[in-house]
């Protein structure tokens, strides 16, 4: 799997180059600046990207409007952005275009390799992964609001799962059921969200989306 | 060949000037130039007093009857001066004084025959003496009142007997004082006998100059409002009488002491009505230059007084400034004591499980994988923490933004569901952003603390120079700045900005909330994504 990774910081690039090749990842370019990171998504044409939000030259949210860019130009480019902080109007930002293969992290997710190397794949994958905290937040507010208000607490709380990107044995794992429990609250899940049967990735991201959208 | 004792005189004198000069030139508060030169004036003061006082007994410059003891003066004071310079400093002004007050008997032939000299003039010639003792008596009873007031180790006994004088600053209390003079001299014009006229006169002028130190002690604000106008006035008489004078229309003859007594001129011939012209000009002169200082209409006339909106404004600015301050410096405490008890100390556990760990890691392998898991635990607590303080002192999206982005982020993380509607085409200067940031921040944050409201609008706007914010809320209402919320916060450090706020908040709601501050809209656009 070939990937782009843009950071200024010299010290976080290595690191994220060394982690994503001790992982099998295929490095095609990593650049330091926004300009840098267009060439290399235009040249290289990766499977996905991982993006600092703040680059230069402006040194505020570069990152996050060159990656916007990019999938505007080829939708779904699977991009995954990484920032020290989380928000969620950057969040909606990237979710607006309800493409999928989507991701937006703390830097923080890195110290957990795994993890963080799943959340690459599923990003790559067409999937969506959202920051815990990002969720967390929604997950207190936009209970009560229609069409959110209609799913039980448990099928909200496997819908916040699924945003942050996790599979349905993920799931399972985490919430002590087994994976058919899991299942079972997808699909109810997709029914309360009128989601129509399709394939269920789609589903999923779509049911995220409106999880996140409000 | 025989010395006669006079001729030690000079010598005499001589050597204790010397020895002073020496004594004030080595002396503790004479380390700076300044300080030299006083005692330097110090020192020729008391000498040049004491033969000033030893001349009008003695006439010390009559060579042929000169007494030898008379010396003894000049040398005690010189030994006095060496010796002992700060009550020496006391005793100048206090001798100034009193040797002021003789001159005005001297004038008045108070004393009899026994005067010969009095300062630089022989007592003797009746037409000439009060011309020439007046003027002297004046300038020795003023230098002598403004050495005891400016001397050190005095003031604060005397301002114990100032009463509400003291309250004033150094130049409103001289300007106060200055009624002194100008009464005295006024009175003196008005009836010549309270100075000049026996003895029934004394009592009158004690009254006068009692009534003249209360109404300096309770009232001294119109005492120098007196004293100007009063010296104006005395000013433009001079000139007058002088005119009058030297027109020819005066009969000197028929007044009780054959002269009108002005200041320090007795007006009784053209030469002296001329000097009471030049007094009369100088008095005016030191009137007008008084005016504007005691009187706040004439230098509104002038021009020279700030009108009441600037001072209103000079008062706000200084108020705004002392919040901004403030809030800055405890804005960077807060910070400090947060990094020194967050993020630093975390990051030396973070360093000591890590050695712990090196130390472990070949013997038991374990527990240095349980401190490493630890440690990045730690690192990750101390960037939580880190986020949460930069949050703080500048919000992300705000610094990548500007306010209308990180308005509309401050909705989405807000408790309630709150409603934007903005309109900024620009970025605004960053402090104003910062701050209006912020106040909106509390606002909100008020709202879904206190309110009990489910939802709430936010209007941004910016027209005619002015960012205008109006965050409603629909819960309980009854919002009070006043009532110790944060409002009042927001108000100040807005106010440090020219901005305002205004609450309307009845009782059963809506609450609504409007900023406005003045500020200009830079041109460069934000792109919006």
């Amino acid at each position: 799997m070939r990937v782009v990774v843009a950071e200024d910081l010299f010290l976080l690039r290595d690191g994220l180059v060394r982690l994503l090749e001790a992982h099998e990842f295929e490095i095609a370019a990593a650049v330091a600046d926004a300009p840098g990171l267009l060439q290399a998504l235009v040249e290289e044409r990766p499977d996905v990207a991982i993006v600092d939000v703040r680059l230069p030259p402006t040194f505020t949210d570069d990152g996050l409007r060159m990656a916007l860019e990019a999938r505007r130009a080829v939708p779904g480019l699977p991009v995954l952005v990484l920032s020290q902080y989380v928000e969620q109007l950057y969040a909606r930002e990237l979710l607006a275009d309800r493409a999928g293969g989507v991701g937006y992290l703390l830097k923080d997710r890195v110290f957990n390799d795994d993890q963080f190397v799943d959340a690459v794949r599923t990003v790559a994958a067409g999937g969506t992964v959202m920051d815990s905290e990002v969720v967390a937040k929604l997950l207190g507010r936009r209970s009560r609001e229609e069409p959110l208000a209609r799913l039980s607490a448990r099928e909200r709380e496997v819908l916040g799962l699924m945003a942050e990107g996790r599979s349905n044995s993920a799931i399972a794992q985490r919430l002590f059921v087994t994976d058919k429990a899991v299942s079972k609250h997808s699909t109810s899940i997709f029914t309360k969200l009128d989601l129509a049967p399709s394939d269920d990735d789609n589903r999923r991201v779509l049911a995220v989306l409106t999880y996140l959208n409000g | 060949m025989s010395v006669r004792m006079q001729d030690l005189v000079l010598p005499i004198l001589a050597v204790g000037a010397v020895a002073a000069v020496i004594r004030v030139w080595r002396g503790r508060a004479a380390k700076t130039p300044p300080g030299r030169l006083r005692g330097l004036a110090w020192c020729a003061a008391l000498l040049a007093i004491s033969v000033s006082v030893l001349s009008a007994l003695y006439p010390l410059f009559a060579r042929n009857n000169l007494q030898w003891w008379a010396l003894l003066i000049p040398l005690a004071a010189a030994i006095v001066l060496v010796a002992r310079p700060r009550p020496a400093e006391r005793a100048v002004p206090v001798v100034l004084i009193l040797y002021g007050l003789f001159g005005f008997m001297v004038a008045r032939d108070y004393v009899g025959g026994g005067i010969n000299t009095y300062g630089l003039t022989m007592v003797g010639n009746p037409d000439v003496e009060a011309d020439f003792v007046l003027p002297q008596a004046y300038v020795f009873l003023l230098l002598g009142s403004w050495l005891y007031w400016s001397a050190e180790g005095t003031s604060a006994r005397v301002r114990h007997v100032l009463g509400r004088l003291s309250d004033l600053q150094p130049r409103g209390q001289l300007l106060a004082l200055m009624l002194l003079p100008a009464v005295v001299v006024a009175a003196a014009f008005a009836t010549p006998d309270l100075w000049l006229g026996a003895d029934a006169g004394v009592g009158w002028t004690l009254l006068l100059l009692a009534g003249t130190v209360v109404v300096l002690r309770k009232w001294p604000e119109f005492a120098a409002r007196a004293a100007t106008a009063g010296i104006v006035g005395l000013g433009l008489m001079g000139l007058a009488l002088a005119a009058w004078a030297e027109g020819g229309g005066f009969d000197f003859a028929r007044t009780p002491y054959g002269g009108i007594l002005y200041g320090a001129v007795l007006v009784s011939t053209w030469h002296t009505a001329d000097a009471a012209g030049v007094e009369g000009l100088a008095l005016l002169a030191l009137g007008v230059w008084l005016a504007p200082q005691t009187f706040p209409q004439v230098r509104r006339w002038l021009g020279m007084a700030p009108d009441a909106e600037l001072l209103g404004r000079v008062q706000r600015l200084t108020e705004s400034r002392a919040v901004a301050v403030d809030t800055a410096s405890a804005d960077l405490r807060r910070l400090e004591r947060d990094l020194h008890d967050g993020a630093q100390a975390r990051l030396v556990a973070l360093g000591m499980n890590l050695r712990a760990a090196e130390r472990l890691i070949l013997t038991s392998p374990d527990a240095a994988i349980a401190l490493v898991a630890e440690a990045r635990e730690t690192s990750a607590r101390a960037l939580t923490e880190l986020r949460e303080l930069v949050r703080g002192v500048l919000p992300p999206v705000l610094a990548d933004r500007g306010l209308a982005d990180a308005v509309r982020a401050l909705a989405l993380d807000c408790p309630l569901t709150v409603s934007t509607e903005i309109d900024l085409p620009g970025r605004l200067p960053a402090p104003i952003e910062t701050a209006c940031y912020f106040a909106v921040a509390e606002v909100l944050t008020n709202a879904a603390k206190h309110s009990g409201a489910r939802d709430a609008q936010v209007w941004m706007s910016h027209a005619g120079g002015m960012l205008r914010i109006e965050v409603t809320d629909f819960g309980l209402g009854g919002a009070d700045p006043a009532c110790g919320s944060g409002l009042a916060g927001v108000e100040k450090r807005l106010a440090t900005f020219d901005g305002i706020l205004v609450v309307s908040s009845p009782i059963g709601g809506p609450t609504m909330i409007v900023m406005e501050v003045p500020c200009a809209l830079s041109s460069r656009r934000i792109s919006s994504c």
